[in-house]
């Protein structure tokens, strides 16, 4: 390793080397978070395309000629997965007072559920569905406004950061008392296979491990449908469901109205009279190879590849990146154990800049929302690879959970708690170096 | 003063009323992707805000069932580039009057009319059919850039055609009918056999195409435009050709008879077919040709004007084609090319090389080429109406049966098409090929 540094390779670089080429892409266009693994065989790749083709499908409400896919609703966001994840990537907060598109809010009340998932509200359930077939009243609207306000820098320079607030219109099925909500934007959907793949052993090596700063970093322990048991979180803003096949289930559901094996009940609850007895669109609606199409798409959704990494600003950029703290959490390699279903998956070196792990964000960023064992000021630290590609392929979308960051300086600056120390290093940094960092981020 | 205090409060409580008033729900059915609808959603909301979409997604042969029940389901708007239905639905008295200012929107375009003559729909966006291309596998087998549907005829294109398979993707059956528009039924089919035999059948159509082409697994692929289009302004390796012979297919737009949200509805086909809307076709993501000529001139120099080339004799193909017409075209290509298409692709290759081998095919060539159908017999109403039958029932195709008047035609082309390959494999056979 030493000889290594002193031949001028950084870790990133390294672990870029040692990354599979089979499972990034180097492509950088604006298609570049839709490409699957490289090497995929023809059987695969139409499998793959099968499960794009879901993942871009329009549902239809039931009862229709379209029987495959039929039975949005009866409440729902949108009609499309892409539509929360355009292109792939991020979701987009919307602008100040209109509604929301690539955004949905969760509900919940204070304490949790059996399984020590959110406790949901007793009549509009665990999320805000604006959207109703017809027949069944859409449950409101969300509008959202920013508040704004400075953030001054080491070097005089100010940054001006916005909060969301969010204003609930046109409830249908009464008042929304004492409820918590928390916005979210969606998030991106490459490299998850990858990311599913690291065995829970390395989660909780990495939550054991002492770190500097203050940082701690905890595995969520989530409620398992499949396996009826608890397990080690991973997917999720707060790593709240255990595998890639769970969170499809549970975002068909939320997000759609789509019944799966997973997640066989509609989303009405029993005060939504009209919901419960409109039409399905079958027993569960996305059946089971749907759901296994889905999967592979997304489980093989290749990374994008690093760029410009040799530049002396990204040099210097991911140097600083690490010297301030934030590769604590930020994890930069990372090696998969076996997936159990796609060995394409298995042992494979990656770099998604994240421990998969829950840290406490501080109070800036808190939703006040519980999630197992997540607090309300607890998020699972975001991966950070194909960044640099956000701005070209969805450039309106923000950064953070719910996407209030409009540049990579405001969400490094809306770090707290854990990452606090690291923040106010990144702050008394002068501006040369601070363009150095996000150089880095843009490579990554 | 109290008076006037009171008549104040009274006005500014309207107007509060008003601005919190929830948006009056415009009904929308359409099968646009997300991308299309997303935008024009926006847009509108930015310059309607008084109105609401609410999209009610569905495919073409999914929609006519649905509107042609009573009160047309609840819709307000159709919206979709489903010509065949437009036409169905004025017929059974579901649309009324656009009400729409057609001022810069030319009635027709090359052989294409863009509203009907009630002017109870009017198209809103086009999209041409042809090529998409990838220049650097073209030019790995020594192949120029096809100009026209012959010039796919090439034998060095074997197994790199990608063809979306008419029987199950929607825009297909148009690619069919413009070739048998332009050359004839008999040689238009001979081109279609021949081309079938050197391609490889995609089952999905969209970006399927445009993957297949830009990784270079085919050289050439059957697409609509603004697949290849959106795929090049993201950015991937590929280029579209607009054929000698080309087609285009309209979108329309119409407000239903039960329409209970007139003004909205009236005002969200308005602002489509307005300058604004128009613009939003040419994003990145849709890349559909608008239909309103004035927006061509604030558009990237080299997007197809599809006005420029109609005045060129490009877009001679009209929408004279019934949608009973494409379905019958579509269920023979199953029939005969599509469902026998490893024995027919195999046929091909063996008769291209007996052609090589410098041996006189043309007795094989006759029976691999000949329709099951003549020209006249596709013409024959009696015929005509069983497909239209099976669209109004929703479906667009259905596994031959003998159980049904329709599936006992479409058993004895499969039949014919058997006899003439069995036919065609003994004359190979003899040439010793």
């Amino acid at each position: 390793m030493t000889a290594l540094r002193a031949a001028g390779l950084s870790i990133g670089l390294l672990t870029s080397l040692l990354a599979s080429a089979d499972t990034t892409h180097t492509a950088t266009h604006r298609e570049a978070f839709a490409q699957p693994f490289a090497g995929l065989d023809e059987g695969q790749l139409e499998r793959f395309f099968r499960g794009r083709s879901l993942f871009r499908q329009a549902w239809v409400v039931a009862p229709s000629r379209d029987e495959a896919v039929d039975g949005l609703g009866p409440l729902y966001n949108r009609v499309s997965c892409i539509a929360c994840h355009p292109k792939n990537g991020r979701g987009q907060a919307p602008a100040q007072g209109q509604p929301m598109r690539s955004m949905l809010l969760r509900l919940s009340l204070p304490g949790h559920d059996a399984q020590g998932g959110p406790k949901p509200h007793p009549v509009y359930g665990d999320q805000l569905n604006e959207l109703g077939v017809p027949g069944v009243p859409g449950e409101g609207r969300a509008h959202v406004y920013w508040q704004e306000h400075a953030v001054q820098l080491g070097d005089g320079e100010t940054v001006m950061l916005r909060k969301p607030k969010v204003e609930l219109r046109e409830l249908a099925y009464g008042p929304m008392d004492a409820v918590l909500t928390s916005a979210r934007v969606g998030p991106p959907v490459f490299g998850l296979g990858l990311l599913e793949a690291i065995d829970e052993s390395t989660l909780r090596a990495m939550a054991s491990e002492a770190k500097p700063d203050g940082v701690t970093g905890h595995v969520n322990a989530v409620w398992s449908v499949e396996r009826q048991r608890a397990e080690a979180g991973r997917f999720g803003l707060k790593a709240n469901q255990p595998d890639l096949r769970q969170q499809i289930a549970h975002a068909m559901l939320g997000d759609l109205g789509i019944t799966s094996t997973l997640a066989p009940e509609q989303n009405c609850t029993p005060a939504q009279q009209t919901c419960a007895h409109a039409a399905q669109g079958g027993d569960p609606e996305l059946n089971a190879l749907q759901l296994g199409d889905l999967h592979f798409y997304l489980a093989h959704l290749a990374a994008p590849a690093r760029r410009q990494q040799t530049e002396p600003a990204v040099m210097q950029g991911e140097k600083l990146f690490s010297a301030i703290g934030c590769t604590a959490c930020h994890r930069p390699a990372l090696v998969t154990g076996k997936h159990p279903l796609y060995p394409a998956l298995t042992q494979q070196h990656i770099a998604p800049y994240t421990d998969l792990l829950l840290h406490d964000m501080g109070p800036g960023l808190a939703d006040g929302r519980e999630d197992y064992l997540a607090n309300g000021r607890q998020w699972r630290t975001a991966a950070l690879w194909g960044l640099g590609l956000s701005e070209r392929i969805t450039p309106s979308s923000g950064y953070l959970h719910d996407g209030r960051a409009r540049t990579l300086e405001e969400a490094i600056v809306w770090h707290g708690g854990e990452a606090e120390t690291a923040r106010q290093r990144y702050v008394a940094l002068g501006a040369q170096a601070r363009q150095a960092i996000r150089a880095f981020l843009q490579s990554l | 003063m109290r008076r006037c205090n009171r008549w104040l409060a009274g006005l500014l409580l309207t107007f509060s009323t008003l601005l919190s008033a929830a948006p009056q729900t415009v009904v929308v059915m359409t099968s646009y992707p997300e991308e299309v609808m997303t935008r024009i959603e926006d847009g509108f909301a930015q310059a309607h805000p008084q109105y609401r979409l609410q999209i009610l997604w569905r495919q073409g042969f999914d929609a006519l069932p649905y509107l042609l029940q009573a009160r047309q389901g609840g819709v307000d708007v159709y919206w979709a580039p489903s010509p065949g239905n437009f036409a169905r639905l004025a017929k059974a008295g579901s649309w009324q009057p656009l009400g729409v200012n057609p001022k810069g929107l030319p009635a027709q375009i090359g052989g294409l009319a863009l509203r009907d003559p009630q002017h109870l729909y009017q198209a809103t966006e086009l999209a041409g059919y042809g090529f998409a291309i990838n220049a650097t596998a073209l030019g790995q087998l020594g192949v120029p850039s096809p100009r026209d549907w012959p010039d796919l005829l090439d034998p060095r294109l074997r197994g790199r055609i990608a063809l979306p398979d008419p029987g199950r993707v929607g825009f297909a059956p148009v690619l069919l009918d413009i070739v048998l528009r332009a050359y004839g039924w008999e040689r238009g089919w001979a081109i279609w056999s021949e081309l079938a035999g050197q391609a490889r059948l995609v089952t999905r159509g969209g970006t399927l195409v445009s993957d297949e082409v830009t990784s270079g697994r085919a050289a050439v692929g059957l697409s609509i435009d603004f697949f290849v289009a959106s795929a090049k302004a993201n950015g991937e390796p590929v280029d579209f050709v607009y054929p000698a012979h080309g087609g285009l297919n309209p979108a329309f737009i119409a407000i239903t008879a039960h329409s209970q949200a007139l003004a909205g509805a009236r005002a969200f086909a308005q602002f489509v077919l307005s300058e604004t809307g128009q613009g939003l076709l040419a994003d990145a993501d849709i890349r559909k040709l608008p239909v309103r000529p004035s927006v061509y001139q604030h558009l990237p120099a080299n997007y197809h004007d599809p006005f420029v080339a109609a005045g060129l004799g490009a877009y001679d193909y009209g929408n004279g084609s019934s949608r009973e017409r494409l379905a019958l075209v579509s269920s023979l290509f199953t029939q005969w090319l599509g469902m026998p298409h490893e024995a027919l692709s195999a046929l091909w290759a063996r008769l291209h090389a007996a052609e090589a081998a410098g041996l006189d095919v043309s007795a094989i060539r006759q029976h691999l080429t000949a329709p099951p159908l003549d020209a006249e017999q596709a013409e024959a109403k009696p015929l005509l109406a069983l497909f239209a039958a099976r669209q109004d029932n929703g479906m667009t195709q259905a596994p031959a049966s003998d159980q049904d008047e329709l599936g006992r035609r479409e058993i004895t082309w499969q039949f014919n098409a058997a006899r003439h390959r069995a036919e065609a494999s003994r004359l190979l056979d003899g040439l010793g090929q």
